[in-house]
């Protein structure tokens, strides 16, 4: 176990150097920050001071290498907007963003199992018809076409809702039910077909042979095997809530990470930009991590394949 | 989508659309891309110059009226600009952004994919990785970086989107091109000299191609709604020009006021992705020959990957599957005739690669390299035919490696039947003759006969359904299965009868696709979802199992009756202990305790012969033996001392002394228990030596039974005659076999009056209007033929 970590840390470490690097030089790409912070009737003394007072007029190989070393005393710099440590910054909208994507993936998971195992479970019935089609709809409609249509009719003409906010509970309800619709609509597909191809395997015969009731052989002989498929999946779609955030952060005025990022793009206020991709970055490798343990504890093989 | 049609000329387009129109469903979403389509161009000529022309004396006009002309249809927004006008201009920057970067990612992710696939090795690795960085990251958030950076606009939307989706095609491209890479025919290939872009574009592209262009398909719908939504945040594209996304964001500063122009914009980019979903997930079954009927019918696509050349997985198929491949090559055919580039194509290397291997588990090199030289139709007879008359040679001359021929002999059949693509009838025969010759080659040794006692009573139950003989535990009677194919219900299993007492063993003989798995299934009632029983009954000690309730059914599943799959291997659950699995029967059946049960499942394991089985009971089936994994699933099936056991070619899967093995197994435990033994096989060896009374069962109905000393003996039925005819037998070394001229009916088309007329030897006028019922022609025997019993006294 603890050698499939170790691997897995060491091959995700360069996808992850890469991203920062990526992000910071394509950052720097953005445009000078001097014109959005400083006065248009600004003189060049007052532009070099900027940049000398924000490091911006170092090389560029000069200015990574002072970020690396920053970052490694998680130091992330000052945001240009509001003079703030740019890690506090992100660490105060992390939360609110990891909180919103849990929320969303544990419904979506928890729903499409139930729903997908009911479609799988009489193929090509009037259910699984009815599942597949709806599934497919919610895989590919707009998420900021849905919030704001919800945000029409629940909260302007019926007013049951709030528009924005995080306070209470119904504030949770449109930002979860929007960012959930399309995972939990691919996760659908993709559960009905592992457990479609699960439910005709020999050995749920055999349980079924062996007088097991449905739903031990559904859920106590099919579901494992389905769900490998399904946790790939899942975590692909985990990664993907981070597009997800943006907009309904956005939309909603929801105070995480994926407003923070695309307000500090808009800003070119590159330290927050920055720290935020990165922790992005870790919070995906770790993702990644999670996912792969979880593939480990439920297919013995993949365990023993590792431990080789 | 639509695309896939154009590479075939317009006979073959003719036959897309021809499909297409079957399917109401995949109609409608074609129809509706096509207008979409139509709008896109049409749409910036029609309504170019009205979508962005502000007319302040009309501003926030409601939809649903006509009273301004057609542009208001949909009402204004706060600048008096025509919603439905401004819809049709939006059509045309949608697709002027979808489709170029679609294109895009296609082409160059694809081609770099069978290119990193293809060569492995590094190439791959660092190919994959570069997917890696790409997909780790957010696209909507590289896309905002780079769009800052570039300026947004349509281009560069074009170019963050395509390069956001390469990887998904890479991915996709790798893993198929490493997949044929395994294969043997690309090694051979390889050999040959044929560069690795020519081996590429000929072999890897077509087969691949079908699954890219479903992955483009669906990918058209991510790349418009991530548009849309780059759009909608301001970051996509810019006014005056209008996008459906843009659109949505206009409407939704002016939601309060005048909600349609929010609706009306997102409501277009719905029904557009929701049709390209529906056309992709059309064509992918379209493309997928084997899959399409399948996909119908809820089953698994058997076979899809890897397990092709495995002769055990393959061979793993049920008569079901069988059955259905009736109407199955209907749709292969037409699937392959369609699509040469695609599905049709993927059949024929799929076959062709099972062919090589034949090739191979035979080692004459001639084949391989017919095999090997390429993996078109053409050729791919050629090793078919080859192999078979080396197959006649071997079958003749050697029955040392019998256990590698009956591998190969099957997947050959099996893989004839999935190319019912282009399956000349001759190909088909051919393999089903050989498969014929080979199967039954086992009786070569059982054929001199250890006169095994018959039973006697059984004939009479068996073919009345009274319970004669007391001793009768089982009795089916007139027992019909029928599987539902598109085409209709296929009567797979015909009035089937038969008696097993306790402590007896009845052999359930026949070829493949005769129906003797689906009967066992039934009698077990494990039948899939698509077969069902349409008449007859199974007595199990007196009680109709079919008119039981699902709950008295499962009561009786484990100690009443219980079955022995072929395939342990998939039989037994992946991710469950055996520990786990064999303990389960004593807690469904017997309600014990976790530690119970497990102790029972270890004293379980050391009966069936399984070393250390304390400490093995904690392993996973993957780390057993063929032989262990059938002893484990014996071991299930007889945990609770059934009556009747039911074992489904128990030893094919296995090598020769391992067979042996495990069929001592069954008989001890037979002895010992006082079972009941179905031994269902195509071996007349094995029924020969294992058997007390066989049942001969041919395209869905039994032909002749009785003792099984006396049928192999002198068969009272033309084509128990033949099976023994195609034996070679010891002293015949070296002489011509003959073997049953034809091939066996496919359960949808099997010939009026008897199913064996049109490849017997004996037909008459009256065999084709007469259906000969089960007679007795002596004591404790029967026969399906109107010559039965002159042949009984001959």
């Amino acid at each position: 176990m603890l050698t499939l970590l170790r691997r897995r840390a060491v091959s995700s470490v360069i996808p992850l150097l890469f991203v920062v690097l990526g992000v910071f030089f394509l950052a720097r790409l953005t445009g000078d920050p001097a014109n959005l912070y400083l006065p248009l009737s600004a003189t060049p003394e007052m532009r070099a001071e900027f940049a000398a007072r924000n490091g911006l007029d170092d090389p560029l190989i000069t200015q990574f290498g002072d970020y690396l070393a920053q970052v490694a005393h998680l130091d992330f710099g000052e945001s240009l907007r509001t003079a703030q440590p740019a890690g506090e910054a992100v660490l105060r909208a992390f939360p609110a963003t990891l909180q919103l994507a849990g929320w969303t993936m544990l419904l979506a998971i928890a729903g499409a199992v139930v729903i997908g195992s009911l479609a799988a479970y009489r193929p090509n019935s009037a259910t699984d018809r009815i599942a597949s089609f709806l599934s497919s709809t919610a895989a590919s409609v707009p998420d900021f076409w849905i919030a704001i249509m919800g945000v029409l009719v629940f909260a302007v003409t019926l007013g049951w809702l709030p528009t924005s906010g995080t306070s209470g509970a119904a504030a949770w309800v449109l930002p979860v039910a929007t960012l959930l619709i399309r995972p939990f609509g691919v996760l659908v597909q993709v559960v009905r077909g592992a457990m479609v191809s699960a439910l005709s395997a020999p050995y749920v015969k055999v349980a079924r042979g062996k007088g097991a009731s449905e739903v031990r052989v559904v859920f106590g002989h099919a579901l494992r095997n389905a769900a490998a498929p399904a946790l790939t999946v899942a975590g692909d779609l985990a990664v993907g809530l981070v597009n997800g955030a943006v907009v309904v952060e956005t939309i909603f005025g929801w105070p995480g990470i994926g407003k923070l990022m695309i307000d500090s793009v808009l800003q070119r206020d590159f330290a927050v930009l920055q720290a935020a991709v990165l922790v992005t970055a870790l919070a995906i490798f770790a993702l990644n991590i999670l996912v792969d343990l979880c593939h480990a504890l439920l297919d013995p093989r993949i365990r023993q394949r590792a431990a080789a | 989508m639509l695309d896939t049609s154009e590479a075939g000329g317009p006979a073959v387009r003719r036959r897309w659309f021809a499909l297409l129109l079957r399917d109401r469903f995949a109609c409608a979403a074609a129809l509706v891309l096509v207008v979409v389509a139509l709008c896109a161009v049409l749409g910036p000529l029609l309504a170019g110059e009205l979508a962005t022309r502000q007319n302040l004396r009309a501003p926030g006009r409601p939809p649903f009226s006509l009273d301004h002309g057609w542009a208001f249809v949909l009402g204004s927004d706060s600048l008096g600009r025509p919603v439905a006008a401004r819809l049709l201009a939006a059509a045309g920057t949608t697709l002027a952004v979808a489709v170029p970067a679609v294109l895009c990612s296609l082409v160059i992710g694809s081609v770099w994919g069978m290119w990193a696939g293809y060569h492995g090795g590094w190439r791959e690795n660092v190919s994959l990785r570069v997917a890696d960085v790409i997909l780790s990251f957010p696209s909507l958030l590289l896309a905002v970086v780079v769009l800052y950076v570039f300026s947004p606009s349509a281009a560069s939307l074009v170019l963050v989107l395509a390069v956001a989706r390469i990887p998904v095609y890479l991915r996709t491209a790798r893993a198929e091109a490493a997949e044929l890479r395994s294969r043997l025919f690309m090694d051979a290939a390889r050999t040959f000299g044929t560069g690795s872009w020519a081996a590429i574009r000929r072999h890897v592209a077509p087969s691949v191609l079908p699954t890219l262009l479903t992955v483009a398909a669906l990918d058209f719908c991510f790349v418009m709604l991530a548009e849309s939504s780059l759009s909608f945040l301001g970051i996509g594209i810019q006014p005056p020009d209008v996008s459906w996304g843009l659109m949505v964001a206009q409407g939704r500063q002016e939601l309060q006021s005048a909600w349609w122009i929010a609706l009306f914009p997102g409501l277009a980019i719905v029904v557009t992705t929701v049709s390209a979903t529906v056309l992709a997930s059309w064509a992918r079954l379209t493309t997928d020959p084997g899959q399409r009927w399948r996909e119908a019918l809820g089953r698994r696509p058997r076979g899809a990957r890897g397990d092709r050349g495995r002769s055990g997985a393959g061979r793993a198929v049920e008569d079901g599957e069988r059955a259905a491949a009736g109407s199955a090559a209907e749709d292969d055919r037409r699937g392959a005739a369609d699509s040469p580039g695609g599905g049709g194509e993927q059949a024929a290397t799929g076959s062709a690669a099972g062919d090589s291997e034949q090739a191979a588990a035979d080692s004459t090199t001639e084949d391989h390299k017919h095999a090997a030289a390429d993996s078109t139709t053409e050729d791919h007879k050629h090793a078919a035919a080859d192999s078979t008359a080396e197959d006649h040679k071997h079958a003749a001359a050697d029955s040392t490696t019998e256990d590698h021929k009956h591998a190969a002999a099957d997947s050959t059949t099996e893989d004839h039947k999935h190319a019912a693509a282009d399956s000349t009838a001759e190909d088909h025969k051919h393999a089903a003759a050989d498969s014929t010759a080979e199967d039954h080659k086992h009786a070569a040794a059982g054929d001199g006969g250890r006169a095994v006692p018959g039973s006697l009573g059984g004939l009479a139950a068996a073919t009345t359904g009274k319970a004669a003989g007391g001793g009768d535990v089982l009795v089916v009677d007139g027992l019909s299965v029928d599987v539902h194919t598109p085409a209709g219900p296929v009567h797979v299993v015909r009035r089937v009868s038969f008696a097993v007492r306790s402590g007896e063993t009845l052999a359930l003989l026949g070829e493949s696709g005769c129906g003797k798995s689906m009967t066992a299934h039934a009698v077990a009632g494990l039948l899939d979802p698509v077969a069902e029983v349409v008449g007859g009954q199974v007595l199990l000690d007196g009680v109709d199992l079919l008119g039981l309730g699902a709950r008295a059914r499962r009561r009786l599943a484990g100690p009443g009756l219980a079955m022995v799959f072929q395939d342990a291997l998939s039989a037994l659950n992946p991710v469950l202990t055996v520990g786990t699995q064999l303990a389960e029967p004593f807690r469904i059946h017997e309600g014990l305790s976790r530690r119970a049960a497990r102790a029972r499942a270890v004293e379980l394991m050391e009966r069936v012969g399984i070393p250390e089985a304390r400490s093995r009971a904690d392993a996973h089936p993957h780390q057993f033996s063929g032989g262990m994994r059938q002893r484990l699933l014996i071991a299930t099936a007889v945990a609770l001392r059934p009556k009747v056991l039911i074992a489904d070619e128990p030893t094919t899967a296995l090598d020769v002394t391992v067979q042996a093995q495990i069929m001592d197994l069954l008989g001890e435990l037979r002895g010992e228990q006082r079972m009941a033994l179905v031994l269902i096989t195509h071996d007349l060896g094995l029924a020969a030596e294992h058997a007390d009374r066989v049942a001969v069962m041919y395209a869905g109905t039994v032909v002749e039974t009785g003792p099984v000393a006396e049928v192999l003996g002198r068969p009272h039925h033309p084509y128990t005659r033949g099976l023994l005819a195609s034996v070679p037998a010891e002293q015949q070394r070296g002489a011509r076999l003959s073997s049953i001229p034809g091939s066996p009916p496919e359960p949808g088309a099997v010939p009026a009056g008897c199913a064996f007329r049109t490849r017997c030897p004996m037909a008459r006028e009256r065999c084709a209007t007469h259906r000969p019922a089960l007679t007795g022609t002596a004591a404790g025997r029967a026969a399906a033929c109107h010559f039965g019993k002159e042949l009984a006294d001959a």
